[in-house]
């Protein structure tokens, strides 16, 4: 079928993407993969996990593909299911089917969102059975060497409604994920935000000021993303702290009192 | 025509009712009135109703100094007045409060005009988070007289009016938090290991300082040398702020304006600040001293720089001056080396205890793991004379190693390597990186402990215990001022004392019938999957809808695209809390009733998940509001809970806003769409004191509103027959029940709640 196997060719990425190893992240994902082993990426939102993946797919010269749970994702979404064209029943397969037989890497971005009851048909691929069996065609898919499995999570969230069962979690090769150390930081930002290395430095400690504000009220501090995005505004010409109010203090919270302090963090960095 | 003595006598004792001050008081507090300003009488004694429960002996110095103030103030500003005084009371107590009266144009009015200065308790919100986010851990700000730190606290000055424009006096602000808190990185405050430690009480600075003749003055030039190197530091690092602080810093005023003699050190400021340096060649010791102020300045000097230019610098001055007329730099403020000296002895030995706490218990740990490593052949009693002996904490010190991935650090005691938990491995690092060494004492002290550990692990263990929830404190709305009493009301969450009956066995028994009925209702509610037929999207072709779009197909009708089957949840979200009155009014029938409401409601509960929760109330004025957990969000409804129902009884006054403020914050940490307060009463809200009537329904009404902005839904069943008088202003119009027989109250409870969560 031509018209799949461009579809999925569409998931292959082309261009290295840029990613800065913070440790053993890539050995392990490799050997992970050799093996036949799932991947848990754990880690507060925007410190680069789905750019590790990226990376990864690139490296491994995978396509990937992206499925972002939320809390109506279904089982067919994921596998699949039978659509009415022109009068026939015809079956289309869901993104993990279609990874698992091109051998693709799929890639369940915020598991926990995710209903408790559709997580659950990813254990027979996260073992080493490494099936996926598709009920309502009688099929049971045996999944190529090729193919991986990674989903993603950020334990920061502090809610009993969102965690992963153990017996999900405990199929896992799990990497954590935290921001990179002051200087690899400063390079990241440096390069994906197109900076002058003094204001990516300056950026960074911004960041790392929010950070410290856990117990004032801020759950989670800047993250490496933001800092890039603002310092893609300050590459447009807009002033840096305009810039760091729009992608960073107001982006991180709507508290009066904690915006006020932000600003006079940003006021006193640049 | 002038009001008489009597008459006014009367009015004041009409105002304070119920309650019957002293006479002399009174008419020593009215004397000053009575001499005049009759017109001005009633604006005056309006105020008193507002004043008179807060404290009575402000107002009775109110009325005392509210005359001269009159002749300041305009009587249409008499309220704004008050409501400032009572705001001073709260921060200042009495005295601040007589103080703010005793100068209407100094306290009041420059402040209406914005010409008061900045004062320090209205810039903490904003600068406590920036100064927690730059140390990257909490420290306080306090408001002192003059700028600070001890390694632990800021303290920044309580007022500052240098400016006319309050912008700059809070950039002084910020600059003066700023300042202290990179003394604490900088290390200002930490003797370099040059300085000899001789008392272990006192700061080795502080012992450096006093063998010159004139200590303070070696403060002074320390503190000074300092400051510089400080600005250096905070241009590197907060450029933004300086930039800002460069147009300030000129303007800040220096003692040498005033002084006719100037010193070495009024000379230094003026360079600092002014950029104005002395010319060189007039003084030798100036210009010295000019040079190593240049040289504290560089990148890579630290305070062993400043030691040795005091050390240089002393000696060689003429003039005996102590230097007290130059007043430091307002965002230098103070060197409080003491205060650091204790909190760095205080951490000391907090982070001992916890060293050796935590050792205790990994080592006990470890041996109940290993029971037979613990049987020495040897034995006896002079083992434990050798254990000191044996000791050593072998984490690797070798840079080299360390470099690598470092090895798990372990120790060793009496030849046995135990390995370090995460914890205690942090600790010991820190401790080194404190002290240098790892104490051998410490980890004696814990193989000791863990020799005879289980008394003292017990008394821990007891210890633990008593501190399991501190108290709450909350503010309370008062009505008369608009405003709110800061801090107001104290809530301890208490245990109920379990008691023996038989009220669960019989009211189960007593209801059997209703109860299955209730609960089969109940069933009727849960969260139920259903497939919803006929949809553009789903799961599963939906074959009735396929057979027909074909036949029509056929037909040459326009066909359906609905053809599909899908999945629907009814997820129902909701988390509840029940609220019950336990004050002494419900004593008899009536508590008796919603003690079986409650257990009706329970067991209609239990099929259903719907997360629930029950809170009993009471207690007995401001200081001491109770509530009673008797079942919390996610406990299971057990036996013991069932015991606590059967415990619940009437107890003190219904002072109620505490309550829903404490289960307001309560609920702040629960997750669910719907999140629903539910109070059971029988009266209004009232306590002892003169909580009651108009004042304490609009504190609950304004609880309410505070609990509604929050998410939560207040809802109220009572069985006052004269609810409907307050009830809707209180709660909103459809917002609370009344259950008119209270017999039926168990049989109507479960009926409300299915009402409203449908």
């Amino acid at each position: 079928m031509p018209g799949k196997l461009l579809r999925i060719d569409e998931h292959l990425i082309e261009q290295e993407p840029y990613y800065l190893a913070t440790g053993d992240e890539v050995a392990i994902a490799k050997a992970a993969y050799d093996q036949g082993m799932p991947l848990l990426l754990k880690g507060p939102t925007g410190c680069g996990k789905t750019r590790f993946m990226q990376y990864l797919a690139w490296r491994l010269q995978r396509p990937l593909v992206t499925v972002s749970c939320h809390d109506d994702l279904s089982t067919s979404d994921l596998v699949g299911r039978y659509l009415i064209r022109s009068g026939e029943a015809v079956w289309t397969d869901g993104p993990l089917t279609m990874a698992v037989r091109a051998g693709a890497i799929c890639y369940l971005d915020e598991i926990v969102e995710a209903r408790k009851d559709t997580t659950v048909i990813i254990h027979p691929l996260a073992d080493d059975r490494r099936e996926l069996p598709i009920e309502k065609r009688g099929e049971l898919l045996t999944a190529p060497s090729e193919f991986m499995l990674a989903v993603s999570y950020n334990p920061g969230y502090q809610s009993v409604l969102k965690d992963l069962k153990a017996s999900t979690r405990q199929r896992f090769v799990a990497l954590s994920f935290t921001y990179p150390e002051l200087e690899k930081e400063v390079e990241i930002v440096c390069r994906e935000g197109n900076l002058e290395h003094e204001v990516a430095r300056l950026l960074v400690k911004l960041a790392g000021m929010t950070r410290g504000l856990k117990d004032s009220g801020l759950a989670e501090g800047a993250s490496t993303r933001l800092l890039i995005q603002a310092g893609k505004l300050i590459g447009c010409g807009i002033p840096v702290q305009v810039a760091c109010r729009a992608a960073i203090c107001e982006a991180l919270t709507d508290d009066r009192e904690l915006l006020g302090a932000l600003d006079e963090m940003v006021s006193s960095l640049f | 025509m002038p009001m008489d003595h009597e008459e006014l006598k009367t009015r004041f004792y009409q105002l304070v009712a119920p309650s019957l001050p002293n006479e002399w008081d009174v008419e020593e507090a009215l004397a000053s009135l009575s001499a005049g300003q009759d017109d001005q009488v009633d604006d005056i004694l309006a105020q008193v109703p507002a004043i008179w429960p807060v404290s009575h002996s402000l107002c009775f110095a109110y009325l005392a100094a509210v005359g001269p103030a009159l002749r300041h103030l305009d009587t249409g500003e008499l309220s704004l007045w008050v409501h400032t005084l009572l705001d001073r009371y709260e921060t200042g107590g009495l005295r601040g409060a007589q103080l703010f009266m005793a100068d209407v144009e100094q306290h009041f009015f420059r402040q209406m005009r914005g010409q008061g200065g900045l004062r320090a308790v209205d810039v903490f919100s904003r600068l406590q988070p920036y100064v927690n986010g730059l140390a990257g851990r909490e420290m306080p700000l306090v408001a002192a007289s003059l700028a600070a730190t001890d390694t632990e606290c800021i303290f920044v000055p309580d007022v500052l009016d240098l400016f006319v424009d309050n912008e700059q006096n809070f950039l002084l602000y910020k600059l003066t938090v700023s300042f202290q808190w990179a003394s604490t990185v900088m290390g200002t405050l930490t003797a370099p290991p040059t300085v000899p430690a001789g008392d272990a009480l006192t700061h080795p600075l502080e012992q450096f300082f006093s063998s010159f003749s004139c200590p303070s003055r070696a403060r002074s030039l320390y503190h000074f040398f300092e400051t510089g190197r400080m600005l250096t530091f905070l241009a590197d690092e907060l450029p933004g702020l300086m930039r800002e602080a460069a147009a300030l810093l000129p303007r800040l005023p220096l003692a040498e304006d005033a002084a006719e003699a100037v010193s070495l050190l009024d000379l230094l400021q003026r360079g600092l600040l002014r950029d104005n340096w002395p010319i060189r060649g007039t003084d030798r010791v100036v210009d010295r001293a000019v040079d190593l102020v240049r040289h504290s300045q560089s990148r890579d000097a630290d305070n062993q720089d400043s030691i040795e230019a005091v050390k240089e610098l002393i000696p060689q001055l003429e003039d005996e001056n102590d230097w007290t007329g130059t007043t430091p730099l307002v965002f230098q403020g103070t060197l409080r080396l003491q205060d650091a000296w204790l909190a760095l002895i205080r951490q000391r030995q907090e982070r001992e205890n916890r060293f050796i706490k935590a050792l205790t218990a990994h080592i006990e740990h470890h041996r109940a793991m290993v029971p037979a490593d613990a049987e020495e052949p040897e034995g006896g009693q002079n083992q434990s004379s050798q254990q000191g002996q044996d000791l050593a904490l072998i984490v690797d010190t070798d840079k080299q190693a360390q470099r690598q991935a470092p090895p798990a650090p372990s120790l060793r005691i009496d030849n046995e390597d135990i390995l370090l938990n995460e914890e205690l491995a942090q600790l010991a690092a820190e401790i080194r990186r404190d002290l240098g060494t790892m104490p051998e004492e410490y980890i004696s002290s814990a193989v000791g402990r863990a020799g005879h550990g289980f008394a003292l692990r017990q008394a821990t263990e007891a210890d633990a215990g008593q501190e399991s929830m501190g108290p709450a404190v909350y503010d309370e709305w008062d009505y008369r001022r608009k405003g709110f009493r800061k801090n107001w009301c104290v809530v301890k969450e208490k245990e109920i004392p379990q008691v023996q009956n038989t009220f669960i066995e019989q009211t189960l028994h007593q209801y059997r019938g209703q109860i299955r009925r209730l609960r089969h209702q109940f069933e009727m509610m849960r969260t139920s999957e259903r497939f919803v037929r006929r949809q553009r999207e789903g799961s599963d072709i939906d074959f009735d809808a396929l057979v027909e779009s074909l036949a029509d197909m056929r037909a040459g009708r326009p066909s359906s695209d609905r053809l599909f089957i899908r999945l629907a949840r009814d997820q129902r979200d909701i988390a509840v809390y029940f609220l019950v009155d336990m004050s002494n009014s419900t004593s008899g029938w009536v508590g008796q009733a919603i003690k079986e409401a409650l257990v009706l409601i329970c067991e209609a509960m239990e099929p259903l998940n719907d997360r629930y929760g029950i809170y009993g109330f009471s207690g007995m004025r401001r200081l001491r509001c109770e509530v009673y957990p008797v079942k919390r969000l996610d406990e299971r409804y057990s036996p013991q809970v069932r015991q606590r129902i059967g415990a619940m009884g009437p107890r003190e006054y219904t002072r109620m806003a505490p309550a829903i403020r404490h289960m307001t914050s309560v609920f702040a940490d629960v997750e669910a769409k719907i999140r629903l307060l539910i109070v059971l009463s029988d009266g209004k809200p009232e306590d002892y004191d003169e909580y009651k009537g108009e004042y304490a329904i609009e504190d609950t009404r304004h609880a309410l509103l505070e609990a509604k902005a929050r998410g939560v839904h207040p809802f109220c069943i009572t069985i006052d027959r004269t609810a409907h008088e307050y009830m809707a202003h209180m709660y909103g119009a459809v917002n609370y029940i009344f259950v008119d027989e209270i017999s039926r109250l168990p049989a109507r409870m479960p009926e409300i709640y299915r009402t409203l969560t449908t």
